[in-house]
């Protein structure tokens, strides 16, 4: 008997827990309008202001850090060829020595952007004033441009539509993203005739799956940022809301690493999306 | 009993659409961790190449908890 009690107390104790998370608070994904007239057809969001900000500290801090480049880097310039090197890397193998060149200003770009605009929903301030609508969700006045979905879609659409359509079409051809896709890639001399006549059907079905995968990527890029960025704001407001000492830390470290490593998916992805049509050359170098 | 059961189920699908799909997602991300670890394991020297193909792995199959979040409404 004292075993049962002492289980029920347990799920009492688990259910008022689940009872008190439920009537959390969320957040809003709607953004905030700064102004009430659109400018120039648009309207002003606070997504949108703060993506500027985030350009502009971007653009300073960099010019601040370098200055002029010298061949004896200083400390900033140091800093930033660091970090240059460190995404070369890791970007080389998956796109090819011939493409890193053109590909890298893209892939640079696109990572500091989404980093500095991922970790700036940890400054104090942004995400921490606002009102409730009439349901009861918060709005704020200040959010990272991550947590709305227009910016992510937009990011997404100029990585995996734009640059991929360019960068494919530009450096392989109509003709090898065609073949890439629906080409026959059995070997020739090493299958009977029979089955390789078959397999041009198979393959083609696959380029049709294949096609259904890209025209789903942007889909999936800009929905991965958008859900990690808006669930890690809606879990500080959450754990802020429980407690408001010591207890939220932990989670704004782990927002530091979701931050850091939904940056890198995001450009890793893009550089892997154009490295499988475009890296083809390298590859068979190294195999022979 | 059976009205309760509907009401219950046209209450809550959303709620378990969403559970499944992130259960489903977070099994998926589980398991290419654990092969990660266990190939760096094995061979400690390409942990860099490991870490890009496990992050990408884990992507991908992170996206299917979102597509249960958003788009199956």
């Amino acid at each position: 008997m004292p075993f049962h009690t002492k289980r029920l107390s347990r799920y009492a104790i688990l259910a008022g827990l689940l009872c008190w998370a439920t009537s959390l608070e969320a957040v809003s994904t709607a953004p905030y309008r700064l102004a009430e007239e659109p400018l120039f057809g648009l309207p002003v969001t606070n997504s949108m202001v703060m993506s500027w900000v985030i350009s502009l500290l971007i653009v300073v801090g960099v010019r601040v850090l370098v200055k002029r480049p010298k061949l004896i880097p200083g400390a900033g310039q140091a800093f930033v060829e660091d970090v240059l090197g460190g995404i070369r890397g890791i970007m080389e193998p998956i796109v090819g020595k011939a493409l890193i060149g053109k590909v890298f200003p893209l892939l640079i770009g696109l990572f500091v952007f989404i980093l500095i605009q991922n970790w700036s929903g940890l400054l104090p301030g942004v995400g921490a004033f606002g009102y409730k609508d009439a349901a009861g969700n918060i709005t704020y006045w200040m959010r990272p441009g991550n947590a709305d979905l227009n910016m992510t879609l937009a990011l997404a659409l100029v990585s995996s539509v734009g640059a991929w359509t360019y960068f494919v079409l530009r450096y392989a051809g109509p003709k090898a993203l065609l073949y890439d896709l629906f080409g026959n890639k059995a070997d020739r001399n090493e299958i009977p005739r029979p089955i390789y006549l078959f397999l041009f059907p198979l393959f083609f079905m696959v380029g049709i799956i294949e096609v259904v995968s890209i025209v789903f990527r942007p889909v999936s890029l800009s929905f991965r940022l958008f859900g990690n960025v808006f669930g890690g704001e809606n879990l500080l407001v959450n754990m802020n809301e429980m407690a408001s000492w010591i207890f939220p830390v932990p989670f704004y470290m782990l927002e530091i690493l979701i931050g850091g490593v939904q940056a890198l998916v995001f450009t890793l992805l893009t550089a892997v999306y154009i490295g499988l049509i475009c890296n083809h050359g390298d590859e068979e170098e190294h195999a022979h | 009993m059976i009205e309760v059961l509907a009401a219950v189920e046209g209450n809550i699908h959303h709620g378990l659409q969403a559970a499944f799909g992130c259960a489903a997602a977070a099994i998926g991300v589980g398991m290419v961790g654990m092969k990660a670890v266990e190939s760096v394991g094995r061979n400690p020297g390409a942990s860099g190449k490991i870490l890009v193909q496990s992050i990408l792995g884990m992507a991908l199959a992170e996206a299917v908890a979102f597509y249960a979040l958003f788009l199956g409404r």
